[in-house]
C-alpha cells in the first residue's frame, strides 16, 4: 500500500472520490447527481492523465500505474458509447468500475517517473497498449453484464436498453477485435524488438489464452444461441478473469518472468 | 444442421478449449520450455489436427464462404499456423534433406569494430553456419538520456537521485547537508598544471564522471570524483555512498552487407529496427568489449513463413473487425438512411447468427 503525497496522487483520490459518490448517487436514485459527478470524475482523470504525460515526456502507458491510470479515463467514454450506440446501460457499473481500476494506481503501484528503455521507443507502443486497454474495459463491462444476467436482474432505467445475455455479446463483440488488434500489433512489435513474432513468453501465452476463451464463447454462442445463458454468461466472466491474470499476476508474480517483465 | 457439422463444430469447441489450457500450461513453464512444449510433436499433432479442423470448416460451413468476413478471419487463422510451420526449425529441416536448401533458422554473429564475418553460430547448438555474404560493422555505440544521475544512499539506507547537471543541488537534511553538481565530464583526465593536478574533458574517448560537492552543516565542503565506470567503495567515515549513472536510450550498430566484395546494403541497425537482406533479419542483440576492441552480438533470423504470417494477421484483424464492427457501422448507416423505426439513433445489435 502506498499513498500518494503529491499532486498526481491527489488528482487520482479525488478522481476515485467522484465515480465512487457518483456510484451511490446513482444507486440512490439520484441519477442526475450520479451523472454530473461521473462526468467530473472523468474531467479529474483526464488531467490527471495530462499532468503525467507532461511529466513523464511520453504516452503514459509505460507500466502498470501508467496503464491503471488510462483505464480510469477511457471509464467514461466507453460508457456513453455503449449507452448512445448500443443500447447498453448499466452506468452504474460503470463508475465503479472507474473506481476499482484507478485503486492500483491511487494506492498500490509507485509513480516513479521512467524513461523509456530502447525495446519501448517504436511506434507499436502506444496502438498496442491502448487498444488492449480499451478492450479490457469493454470486456469489464461485459462481466457486468453477465453479472446481472446470473443474478436475474434487468436493466433499471430504461426500458429501450438490451437484457444482460445480449448486451454481453454485444459488448464483447466490440471488445474482441481491439483485443485481437491488441494480440497482433504486439507480435508485430515483437518480431521488430526480438526478432520473434511469438516468443512464447508467459505474458504472450495468457494473452492468447484470454482472446482464446472469447474465441471459444463465440462458438459456444454460435451453437447454442441463447439457449443457455448462463454458461454464455459464465464464459464470458471467465475471459475476463483471464485478462485479470494477463494484466496483473503475470506482471507481479515471480513465476511469470518474461520479456514483458519491466511492465511492472 | 446435419450430424457432421455438429462433430465438426464440437471438435473446434474442444481444440480451442484444450488450447486455452495449453497455454495456461506453457505460461507457466517460462519461455524456453514453452517453446521446446509447443515444437514437440504431439504438439505437432495438435497443430496438424486444427489446421485440418479449419480447413474442413471452411469446405463444409456455406455460412463461411458465404460471409466473407467469416471466411477471412479462419483463413488468416490457417494463413498464420502454415506461416509459423514454415518458418520452424523443423521445416528448415526438412527443406534441407528435401531439396538441399541451406538457411539457417536462427543464430547469433559476434563482430569486431571495423571486421567483417559471414559466420553465425546457430542456436541451441555450437554449430557454426555460413551465410552466402559478409555482415560488416563500422562501429557500435551507445546513446543515453541526458542527463544522467547521481545516486546517494546515506548509512541508514535513505536514498536520493540527483540530475548530473551542472549547478543541480540537493538538500539532504540538516545532518548530511547538501550535495551538488559542479562538473560533468564525458571523457575524464587529469592534467598537471604547474604543481597542481587538473581535471579536464579530453576528447575521444569515454570515461564519464561528475564532479560533486558535498556540504555538511557543521563541517569543511568536500568535492569528490564520482566515475561511472568504477563506483570505487565507500570510506568507514563517509556518511553518504554516491553512484553515477546514465540510463542507455538505444544501441546502435553500423553495419554493411558485403556481397562478392561490395557493399550491397547497409544500415544503422538498434532495437526496433533490423536490417533485412538475403531472406535474414539482424537484430541488435548484445554488446561487448575485449582486447581487440568493442563488439557486437547480431541475432540472425531467418524470415521463412514470415509473409505468410502477416498476412494471416491481416486477413484475420480484417475479417474480425469487419465482422463485429463494419456489419454493424454499415447498418447503422443504412438504417438512418432509410429513417428507420428505431427510437434511438444508435447501431442495431447484431442479428442472430444463421447456423446453415
Amino acid at each position: 500500500m502506498e499513498i500518494k503525497y503529491t499532486v498526481q496522487g491527489l488528482l487520482i483520490y479525488i478522481t476515485i472520490s467522484a465515480y465512487v459518490l457518483a456510484f451511490i448517487a446513482s444507486a440512490a436514485g439520484r441519477k442526475k447527481a450520479g451523472k454530473v459527478l461521473f462526468a467530473g470524475g472523468f474531467v479529474l482523470a483526464m488531467v490527471s492523465y495530462g499532468y503525467r504525460w507532461i511529466d513523464v515526456q511520453h504516452v503514459p502507458l509505460q507500466n502498470l500505474f501508467e496503464v491503471f491510470l488510462s483505464l480510469g479515463v477511457a471509464c467514461y467514454p466507453i460508457s456513453w458509447f455503449c449507452r448512445r450506440f448500443l443500447r447498453i446501460g448499466g452506468q452504474w457499473a460503470d463508475m465503479l468500475i472507474g473506481a476499482i481500476v484507478l485503486f492500483p494506481a491511487g494506492f498500490i503501484f509507485h509513480a516513479r517517473v521512467m524513461q523509456l528503455p530502447p525495446a519501448l521507443q517504436c511506434w507499436l507502443f502506444t496502438p498496442h497498449v491502448a487498444v488492449y486497454m480499451l478492450s479490457y474495459i469493454f470486456m469489464a463491462k461485459a462481466t457486468f453484464q453477465a453479472g446481472e444476467q446470473l443474478l436475474g436482474l434487468r436493466p433499471r432505467f430504461e426500458e429501450t436498453h438490451l437484457p444482460p445475455e445480449q448486451a454481453t455479446y454485444e459488448l464483447i463483440s466490440i471488445g474482441f477485435p481491439l483485443l485481437t488488434l491488441g494480440l497482433i500489433l504486439g507480435s508485430w512489435w515483437g518480431k521488430l524488438a526480438w526478432g520473434d513474432y511469438w516468443g512464447w513468453d508467459p505474458k504472450e501465452l495468457w494473452s492468447l489464452a484470454s482472446w482464446l476463451v472469447y474465441v471459444g464463447y463465440f462458438h459456444w454462442r454460435f451453437m447454442f444461441g441463447r439457449k443457455y445463458p448462463k454458461i454464455n454468461s459464465l464464459w464470458a466472466m471467465t475471459g475476463t478473469l483471464a485478462i485479470i491474470v494477463t494484466v496483473l499476476w503475470v506482471n507481479l508474480s515471480r513465476i511469470f518472468s518474461g520479456l514483458h517483465s519491466y511492465a511492472t | 444442421m446435419g450430424r457432421f457439422k455438429r462433430v465438426l463444430l464440437w471438435a473446434a469447441l474442444l481444440a480451442i478449449i484444450l488450447l486455452t489450457f495449453l497455454s495456461i500450461y506453457g505460461a507457466f513453464l517460462g519461455a524456453e520450455r514453452a517453446r521446446a512444449f509447443f515444437n514437440s510433436l504431439p504438439l505437432g499433432i495438435y497443430w496438424f489436427a486444427l489446421v485440418s479442423l479449419l480447413a474442413a470448416g471452411i469446405a463444409v460451413f456455406r455460412r463461411l464462404l458465404r460471409v466473407p468476413a467469416l471466411l477471412l478471419m479462419h483463413l488468416g487463422c490457417v494463413l498464420v499456423l502454415a506461416g509459423g510451420f514454415w518458418g520452424s526449425k523443423s521445416a528448415h529441416e526438412l527443406r534441407h534433406r528435401l531439396w538441399g536448401l541451406e538457411k539457417t533458422p536462427e543464430g547469433q554473429m559476434a563482430i569486431l569494430e571495423n571486421t567483417q564475418d559471414n559466420r553465425a553460430r546457430i542456436a541451441d547448438s555450437n554449430e557454426l553456419a555460413t551465410l552466402p555474404f559478409d555482415v560488416r560493422l563500422n562501429r557500435f555505440r551507445l546513446e543515453y538520456y541526458e542527463p544522467g544521475y547521481v545516486a546517494i544512499e546515506s548509512r541508514d539506507g535513505r536514498r536520493w537521485r540527483l540530475p548530473a547537471r551542472p549547478g543541480e543541488t540537493l538538500a539532504l537534511d540538516d545532518i548530511l547537508g547538501k550535495v551538488s553538481i559542479q562538473r560533468v565530464f564525458k571523457n575524464f583526465k587529469i592534467g598537471i598544471q604547474g604543481e597542481e593536478r587538473v581535471p579536464y574533458d579530453a576528447p575521444g574517448g569515454s570515461n564519464p564522471a561528475v564532479q560533486i560537492r558535498v556540504e555538511p552543516p557543521g563541517g569543511p565542503a568536500a568535492t569528490r570524483y564520482i566515475f561511472e565506470q568504477f563506483p570505487g567503495h565507500p570510506h568507514p567515515e563517509d556518511q553518504l555512498a554516491f553512484t553515477y549513472n546514465r540510463v542507455v536510450s538505444d544501441y546502435i550498430s553500423e553495419l554493411e552487407i558485403v556481397e562478392d566484395g561490395k557493399v550491397v546494403a547497409g544500415k544503422h541497425i538498434e532495437v526496433n529496427h533490423p536490417l533485412h537482406y538475403g531472406g535474414y533479419h539482424f537484430y541488435q542483440h548484445k554488446y561487448g568489449a575485449n582486447q581487440a576492441g568493442q563488439y557486437t552480438i547480431l541475432m540472425v533470423v531467418s524470415d521463412s513463413g514470415l509473409n505468410l504470417v502477416y498476412a494471416g494477421y491481416a486477413l484475420l484483424v480484417a475479417g474480425i473487425f469487419w465482422h463485429f464492427w463494419g456489419r454493424r457501422a454499415l447498418a447503422a448507416i443504412q438504417g438512418r438512411r432509410a429513417a428507420s423505426n428505431t427510437t434511438y439513433a444508435g447501431l442495431p445489435a447484431s442479428p442472430e447468427p444463421d447456423r446453415s
